[in-house]
């Protein structure tokens, strides 16, 4: 790294080889961090390992980075998050001193009353609190998820995470091996990184493990699955074998002053000392009561740090250098100072001892780091190293249980009195351990504390919590790497429907034309003369094979067996409930198999639902789902016939391609399906043709068109032909629960059929009065554009009797039109006194627009 | 996160590709009353029961399984 300087509140700060972001701003003199979550106390550094959120800063305009984990840089902008009008200098600190004002739970009982004081409480609080703002200019970065599926992950890279990578790599298997951090970065120079450095190398020369570092193991799934992340991809690994490494941070102590900038665990202290050559204070203070702790105070005496005084155990006295006092099975009382550690408090012997210093440095037991196997109780998982150790009980005797959610001892005193008296509903009450922690600082801390005040028959299940996922804060940008990108599903006519200036939206998966112009325009020649519409997105499905009429028999309700080749004919497709779910156009093929169009958004559905009941049934069908290999172009109006006739090869005359009959033709030399459908209520041709053939087919209906004036067509336009004829969209116009009755659409159903999907359901319901039906309105005042009434409640004097499923101002009537659902009241579907807003509601049969059908047969 | 779900094509896979088609209970395509119990009238034990899955994102097949809803555990 090229030493520079970085950006700090307006200030550069010099950075110096090997610097952390923590270290080079503690070099520079900053002491205070950060503020605490509600009483604004300072906050300053003290783990040093990247778990607890007092050295949280924003880092270019990225808030809750860690900065004692990240390595500094030439350039970078620091700020620190909370603070008015700064960290340094904070206003909001005067809540510390009205904590018995803001007890525990205080957002529960306080701002409840009055009522209408909370908006503007809550606007004041959510200013307050948080740790940084989020940018908001900032475009989402883009990564990657994958998956990786191996036999054994070893979570976390030290000593006993390398040897369990090792010893299951020779046992033959393959191996993930992450770590949060690049390996053996965290550790100080020393005969302990040496060690890992070697077993690194080994590490390394083995094919058979995978490394990921700077990849955070967050959560365990069942699966079992294991999730890491890393700053740009999400990878979830799934193994057979989970082996947990994590180790332990040093113990968090709950006593007064715990919380003061100048209070530090061994390894932050050491680290600033040893690695960054930045003395923590220039009178220091150590408690040390591990072997660990002995070695921390050796790193800082070594790196020329004062320290006065070292509070050990008997047995560790002579381990303590000359230069320091050794004070004996001492207890550590309580720090003191304003804004940072002045003093110390230790009893000796029954005597109080007060010891002037400018830093405390506690080493005094370990905290296994094991929220990933507390996740996943039932998975394989096995924990090694420290991380399995049984780890030490904190003293709990006043000062902060919790930092990152500022809970105090005094609050989870009260908490308890209030009865919260297990360490899982404490946690939940005070929120301690849901902070950015996650646990790993004030987990134990209020273990112990319930633990102490349980009886012995319930302490167990008094003080065990739960784990959940995520065990290290992750950005939510990076959890949404596992969301797929959305798929856009585009006809072959895309680029041609782009030329000609249509406005594309989503539709059902697809991205299609809602209007090339003005809908009005385009309604009026389809009306009149003619449209052209892609209608490629239809489902289109060949079902073949010997089982296939039996197949189409019970799947649709209507009657098909007397369906003959070259006919087609409108079909349901119900649930075994008797719902409907779906529909489309069955023509029957001269072999004996069927061609299914169905509705573009529904394509999928159908094609599992064929499939599960050729599965069910035990029956013999081929069934091909063709929608991506055909496409579809609608031709539309009374000159319809007139526009494609020059082009094709074979008769279209009404005798030769009557309603509702289907046939092979070729149509500028394209190879088509010609169905005869009548959807927007017109003359109507869809043909259906190799996918790859589409501009080209296109382009010469348009040419041919000319004649007639012929337009392309968006649904835009389409919703009001179709409103016209009453026609409905499943997914639009009909309820979860609508069954054919509710939706007028009886005539597809034939309850002589023996059997048919949904057929028992359908008898059973037949015997009950329908609650309600979906309905023709025909509206008078109300908005210009009809289309505004869609979704509106529908009201019989104050009662809401039903909701407007689909709305259009109709050309053709001169009035706007619509559907809706419609309630019964005693018995009756109301018929009179319907009002939608401002508008006067007739019920109106359908269809609307020519109700003989004779222009669609024509 | 993920449950694995054998799939009898393509191996075992992440439930995400995969439709849940309901419990499996045996279907007689002519007796009105079982089918009516059938679909209105599930069981909803807790434990294992027959299902059936839809290899929506691969295969496209429809096939059975074991599954003890309160644990997870397949086979």
């Amino acid at each position: 790294m090229t030493p520079g300087s970085l950006r700090f509140e307006g200030r550069e700060i010099p950075i110096e080889v090997g610097d952390t972001v923590a270290s080079a701003l503690f070099r520079a003199g900053v002491r205070t961090f950060s503020r605490s979550l509600k009483s604004r106390r300072r906050r300053g550094l003290y783990c040093g390992t990247g778990e607890c959120p007092n050295c949280m800063v924003t880092v270019d305009d990225v808030p809750g980075v860690r900065s004692c984990v990240t390595p500094a840089g030439p350039g970078m902008r620091v700020e620190r998050g909370r603070g008015w009008p700064s960290a340094e200098h904070d206003l909001l600190h005067v809540t510390d001193l009205m904590h018995p004002l803001m007890p525990v739970g205080f957002y529960m009982k306080t701002f409840v009353r009055p009522r209408f004081a909370w908006p503007v409480a809550e606007r004041v609080i959510r200013r307050a609190t948080g740790s940084g703002r989020l940018p908001e200019d900032r475009e989402p970065t883009r990564g990657t998820s994958r998956h990786l599926h191996v036999d054994t992950i070893v979570v976390g890279a030290g000593a006993s995470g390398l040897s369990a990578a090792l010893e299951a790599a020779s046992a033959g298997e393959r191996v993930l091996l992450c770590d949060a951090f690049p390996i053996g970065s965290q550790v100080p120079p020393g005969p302990a990184r040496d060690a890992i450095r070697a077993l690194e190398a080994r590490v390394r020369a083995e094919p058979a493990i995978g490394i990921l570092d700077r990849h955070a193991a967050v959560g365990v799934y069942d699966g079992p699955t294991v999730a890491l992340a890393s700053g740009d991809e999400l990878v979830q690994a799934h193994p057979r074998r989970i082996v947990l490494a994590t180790g332990a941070t040093e113990m968090h102590e709950a006593f007064p002053g715990n919380d003061l900038p100048g209070v530090w665990l061994g390894r932050a202290a050491s680290r600033m000392a040893g690695l960054h050559g930045v003395q923590p204070g220039r009178r220091v203070v150590v408690v040390a009561s591990t072997d660990e702790g002995l070695e921390h105070l050796r790193t800082l005496v070594a790196a020329g740090v004062n320290v006065t005084t070292a509070v050990v155990p008997a047995a560790f006295v002579d381990e303590v250098p000359s230069t320091a006092e050794a004070i004996a099975d001492g207890e550590l009382v309580s720090a003191r100072g304003r804004g940072r550690v002045r003093s110390v408090i230790v009893r000796e012997r029954g005597q109080e001892r007060r010891l002037g210093c400018e830093a405390l440095v506690l080493s005094t037991g370990l905290a296994p780091r094991d929220e990933l196997a507390r996740m996943a109780p039932d998975e394989p998982v096995e924990v090694v190293g420290d991380a399995a150790s049984a780890g030490t009980v904190p003293r709990v005797t006043g000062g902060y249980l919790c930092l990152c959610e500022d809970v105090s001892g005094r609050d989870a005193e009260q908490a308890w009195a209030e009865g919260f008296r297990s360490a899982e509903i404490l946690k939940r009450y005070t929120t301690s351990t849901m902070g950015p922690c996650r646990g790993a600082m004030c987990g134990r801390a209020l273990t112990a504390f319930a633990s102490a005040r349980s009886s012995e028959a319930d302490r167990e299940s008094a003080s065990r919590t739960t784990a959940r996922p995520p065990s290290r804060p992750v950005a939510l940008e990076t959890l949404a790497r596992s969301v797929h990108e959305v798929i856009e599903k585009r006809t072959s006519l895309h680029e041609t429907h782009l030329g000609a200036g249509a406005r594309l939206g989503w539709s059902g998966g697809w991205k299609r034309p809602f209007a090339y112009g003005d809908p009005r325009e385009e309604y009026a020649a389809v009306r009149e003369r003619a449209g052209l519409m892609d209608v490629g997105t239809l489902g289109t499905f060949l079902i073949a094979g010997r089982d296939a009429p039996a197949l189409v028999d019970r799947v649709f309700p209507g009657r098909v067996a007397d369906l003959g080749p070259g006919r087609s004919r409108y079909v349901l497709a119900l649930d075994e409930a008797g719902y409907v779910a779906d529909d489309g156009v069955l023509c029957a093929l001269e072999d004996g198999s069927y061609l299914l169009t169905s509705t573009s958004g529904g394509a999928e559905r159908m094609d599992a639902r064929l499939r599960e009941w050729t599965h069910r049934l035990g029956l013999h069908v081929h069934l091909l789902d063709r929608t991506s290999e055909l496409g579809a172009i609608l031709v539309a109006g009374p000159s319809a016939r007139e526009l494609l006739e020059p082009l094709a090869d074979d008769p279209l005359d009404p005798a030769s391609l009557p309603y509702a009959a289907h046939r092979e033709v070729a149509v500028a030399g394209v190879p088509c399906t010609a169905i005869r459908t009548g959807f927007v209520g017109e003359l109507g041709f869809e043909l259906h043709h190799p996918r790859s053939r589409g501009p080209a087919l296109w382009s010469a209906l348009m040419d041919a068109g000319e004649p007639v004036d012929v337009r392309p067509f968006g649904l835009d336009a389409l919703e009001i032909l179709r409103l016209e004829k009453g026609h409905l969209y499943i997914g639009q116009d009909a309820l979860p629960d609508d069954t054919p009755a509710k939706l007028g659409l009886d005539r597809a159903v034939d309850m002589t059929k023996d059997w048919f999907v949904g057929k028992a359901a359908l008898e059973r319901l037949a015997a009950i009065p329908l609650g309600r039906r979906l309905t023709g309105l025909a509206f008078d005042g109300g908005p210009p554009d009809g289309s505004e009434l869609r979704g509106m409640p529908v009201m019989v004097g104050d009662d809401l009797v039903g909701r407007v499923t689909s709305a259009a101002s109709s050309p053709a009537l001169g009035r706007s039109i619509g559907l809706a659902w419609v309630r019964a009241i005693d018995g009756q579907i109301p018929a009179e006194g319907l009002r939608v807003g401002d508008a006067v509601a007739t019920v109106a049969p359908t269809p609307f627009y020519d109700p003989g059908g004779e222009r669609l047969r024509g | 996160m993920t449950l694995r779900i054998p799939c009898p094509n393509c191996g075992p896979r992440p439930h995400t590709e995969f439709m849940f088609g309901g419990q499996e209970r045996p279907h007689t395509a002519n007796d009105a009353g079982a089918d009516f119990a059938r679909v209105f009238l599930p069981d909803n034990d807790p434990g294992s029961a027959r299902e059936r899955w839809f290899h929506a994102l691969g295969c496209r097949t429809w096939f059975e399984l074991t599954r003890d809803a309160s644990t997870n555990r397949i086979g």
